[in-house]
């Protein structure tokens, strides 16, 4: 026994030297401000995970040149702290709050999914932290939460931008609709697109729905071309896209096939091929026709990674932007975790306007954005080409 | 080795429990006044959530740091602390009956993880979140462990109890777009809330009788499909209905399950089990997992005894549902799919079957290890994984399968060899 406590007196000795030498936290944050990235590194939709941190990783990069981020006159280092939600939302909530009470960061970019956003939303409305979540579109994550703000567009706003496109574009009086009733994304652009479409004088000929992991269609979409529709539209992910427009194809589907920004996934064009080319989606950004700051961001990413960063590179990209451009404005930071996150809050909520990659922007009350919508065609050499922007 | 493991038995055996507990709670408090300060002084962003461990994960330099702050905050008062009451909680313990021995220890023991949880949103939610694993596994150990059966509907049943508890409590207590204004004062909530819970268990079992009668007319496997099947049919139905949000979730549950809720209904759920599995209706259910026709042969009514099992699994399951939607604020179908189950089945084998004390352990290892490892991220899920396979190689039947953990050293034993003198080195 005796002995054990001469090893323990041992250690703590030596582990006093060497705490010593550490640098102990001095100016606010000691020089370093951290923010939090909730992302889904591992789970369904790895792939927005990566895109995610990548644009983050690109952001410290950029700082990194710089000498780090001035604010008040004192130049500090940013660090972005990765959690993996594991696209689960309890996961998602508890990495918040492991952000927020042991980190102790600043403010939170992510989560990008609405199944995560919401919960988690709460947990950073609840402590006072200002969290952005870049991808999310239900609603309910910003309602009635003032810490809570997000880059992309609504998808109420989307769906009416789409009705009118099909309108407009192909003179179109009858649409059918194919969607995952079991994933809220889909589900609710559905909807929309359904109510917009009527209230605009079309009709919908066919509401057809399946369930998340369905790999077979044929029944609906027999359906679907054995109805007068004169468009598709599919508001699926980039997994489902291609099996749904082959096996339209397949069964004699020749007309117009629309979707929305889920189908945005560089991923996309390895699945589809020739069968998608042609087709049209909404979406917050374009690869192909980029101009300025967002063809810089895109080559820059391409070379980097090896592919074109996708609609969540780009939005995760803008929200640690609006991020920086409100920590700018606070003007200093006071080393108060309580003050400086309110600070952040407000400067968020008073950003007049921020040219962002994926357009003009800012926030309205609830910490929704206001911004254009931009509708993209698949060209020949399976790019997603910019077509036309539609704003509000 | 063996003589060393017995010294240090002997040592720990010197101090009662109560007076580890005391020493825990000294230690909480300790932490609570001038945690920050020696986190600061030692270097640390602040006070580690969980021992530091994922702030070693993050950054091995903090090693030193972390070691420094775990000796002085923890080891260093709760040694102290019940080293010196040693002798009076010994005293005291050894007079009690067993009822009040038991009493006092989980009272003791919730004021030590809810004095140490509090300081820390994080470790609170984390708490509250193990807790609810806890009642999982355990009732999920009634069916698989003690009846010997193979189900999976452990999600179905969490997702039934998650949504009647939180329609019961939204609708009465909150002023909801769907639901109307709330019926009673929202102060009245949190007494409410037991009977929302026990709705929901109660509404789970229910749904576990259509289950449970066709089922088990056969034997085998059939459990293991039906019970997969009721996973997907509850999904798909709470996704077709709208008015409770369908796949775009539910949201807006008052804010009544803080961490001395969930810790009474798991200490509830732990008792009920433990007795249920102690009694005869337990040893019946033993039988029938053993030899199911000679149980019959000894006048067991084996249907009743399965049917029984069963709807308590289900509630049980259906309470910790409405727990997990009160600490969320929000639930999703998709939050109770298959992969749900399947991490409550690890964590029952993990801690293995027909013991309480190891469903307890696997639903604490398994979710810890899942937040202690966040650093490490995407390596995170080869971790886990290899220590569940080195697990299952070692250990087959999980870490404690077919008996519980023995504490005959935490036992008030005043005996001559031992005795409750303060231990001396």
């Amino acid at each position: 026994m005796k002995r054990l406590w001469w090893i323990l007196g041992m250690v703590l000795l030596a582990s006093l030297l060497l705490v010593g030498c550490q640098p102990g936290p001095r100016a606010a944050y000691g020089g370093v401000i951290k923010i939090g990235h909730v992302a889904p590194l591992t789970g369904d939709i790895p792939k927005v995970g990566e895109e995610g941190k990548f644009a983050l990783e690109m952001w410290l990069e950029d700082l990194e040149k710089a000498g780090g981020l001035e604010v008040g006159g004192v130049t500090y280092r940013i660090e972005v702290i990765h959690e993996d939600n594991e696209s689960k939302a309890e996961s998602s909530a508890a990495a918040a709050t492991k952000l927020i009470a042991e980190d102790k960061v600043l403010a939170i970019i992510g989560p990008y999914a609405s199944k995560q956003a919401i919960p988690t939303g709460e947990v950073a409305d609840r402590n006072k932290t200002p969290m952005i979540s870049p991808w999310s579109t239900n609603p309910r994550t910003t309602k009635g939460r003032p810490f809570v703000f997000r880059a992309a567009f609504l998808d109420d706003f989307q769906g009416f931008v789409l009705a009118k496109f099909m309108q407009e574009e192909f003179g179109a009086q009858k649409i059918a609709i194919l969607y995952d009733v079991a994933s809220d994304y889909p589900k609710g652009l559905a909807e929309f697109v359904k109510q917009s479409a009527e209230e605009l004088g079309m009709e919908v000929v066919a509401f057809e729905s399946f369930t998340t992991k369905d790999r077979d269609f044929s029944a609906q979409l027999t359906k679907i071309i054995n109805s007068d529709a004169e468009i598709l539209f599919t508001p699926q992910y980039y997994d489902e896209v291609p099996l749904i427009v082959k096996q339209a194809h397949e069964l004699g589907w020749t007309k117009p096939i629309v979707g929305s920004d889920s189908w945005g996934s560089p991923e996309l064009m390895n699945l589809c091929g020739d069968d998608c080319v042609g087709s049209f989606f909404s979406t917050h950004w374009a690869v192909a026709g980029a101009k300025g700051a967002a063809k810089e961001f895109i080559d820059r990413f391409q070379s980097k990674y090896g592919y074109a960063p996708g609609d969540v590179a780009a939005l995760a990209w803008d929200s640690a932007h609006l991020l920086q451009k409100a920590i700018q404005d606070c003007g200093k930071l006071t080393g108060n975790l309580e003050e400086d996150r309110q600070c952040i809050r407000d400067a968020l909520a008073n950003i007049s306007e921020y040219e962002g990659i994926t357009g003009k922007m800012r926030f309205n009350a609830e910490g929704d954005p206001v911004k254009c919508a931009i509708i993209v065609r698949i060209n020949e050499n399976y790019d997603f080409e910019f077509y036309k922007q539609v704003c509000p | 080795m063996k003589g060393r493991w017995a010294r240090f038995r002997r040592w720990f055996q010197g101090i009662p429990v109560a007076s580890w507990l005391l020493g825990g709670l000294a230690a909480a408090t300790v932490e609570r006044l001038v945690g920050l300060v020696v986190a600061y002084t030692l270097g640390l962003s602040g006070i580690p959530s969980f021992f530091g461990l994922s702030l070693i994960l993050a950054n091995p330099a903090q090693i030193p740091a972390v070691l420094v702050y775990l000796l002085v905050m923890y080891a260093l008062p709760v040694y102290l602390v019940a080293r010196a009451t040693a002798a009076w909680t010994a005293r005291l313990v050894t007079r009690m009956s067993t009822r009040t021995y038991v009493f006092v220890h989980v009272v003791l023991l919730f004021l030590v993880v809810y004095f140490w949880g509090e300081l820390d949103s994080y470790r609170l939610l984390v708490l509250r979140l193990l807790a609810i694993s806890i009642i999982l596994t355990t009732s999920l150990n009634l069916v698989n462990g003690w009846m010997g059966e193979f189900s999976v509907a452990v999600a179905g049943f969490m997702s039934v109890g998650a949504y009647v508890s939180s329609i019961v409590m939204v609708w009465g207590f909150v002023d909801d777009d769907v639901f109307g204004p709330a019926v009673f004062p929202p102060t009245l909530a949190s007494l409410a809330f037991p009977f929302a819970l026990g709705l929901g268990g109660m509404a789970a079992a229910i749904t576990a009788l259509a289950v449970a009668i066709p089922s088990f007319r056969t034997r085998g496997d059939y459990l293991a499909i039906i019970t997969l099947a009721y996973v997907f049919i509850v999904k798909s139905a709470v996704e077709n209905m709208e008015f409770i949000g369908g796949p775009r979730g539910f949201m807006n549950q008052p804010n009544v399950a803080g961490f001395p809720v969930v810790f009474i209904w798991t200490a509830l759920a732990l008792w009920v089990i433990y007795n249920y599995t102690s009694s005869t209706l337990g040893k019946a259910t033993s039988a029938v997992r053993d030899n199911e026709s000679a149980a019959e042969a000894m006048t067991v009514d084996t249907r009743k005894v399965k049917v029984v099992a069963f709807l308590t699994h289900a509630f049980w399951s259906g309470v910790a549902g409405g727990l997990y939607a009160h600490v969320i604020g929000y639930i999703n179908p998709s939050s109770f799919g298959i992969v749900k189950s399947a991490e409550v089945l690890a964590m029952l084998y993990l801690g293995g079957l027909s013991s309480i004390t190891g469903s307890v352990l696997g639903a604490v290892l398994f979710q810890m290890l899942s937040e202690i490892l966040r650093p490490l991220q995407l390596a995170k899920w080869l971790v886990i994984p290899v220590v569940l396979i080195v697990v299952m190689i070692f250990r087959p039947r999980g870490l404690l399968g077919f008996r519980e953990m023995r504490f005959p050293f935490l036992q008030p034993r005043p005996t001559e060899e031992v005795g409750y003198a303060p231990a001396s080195d």
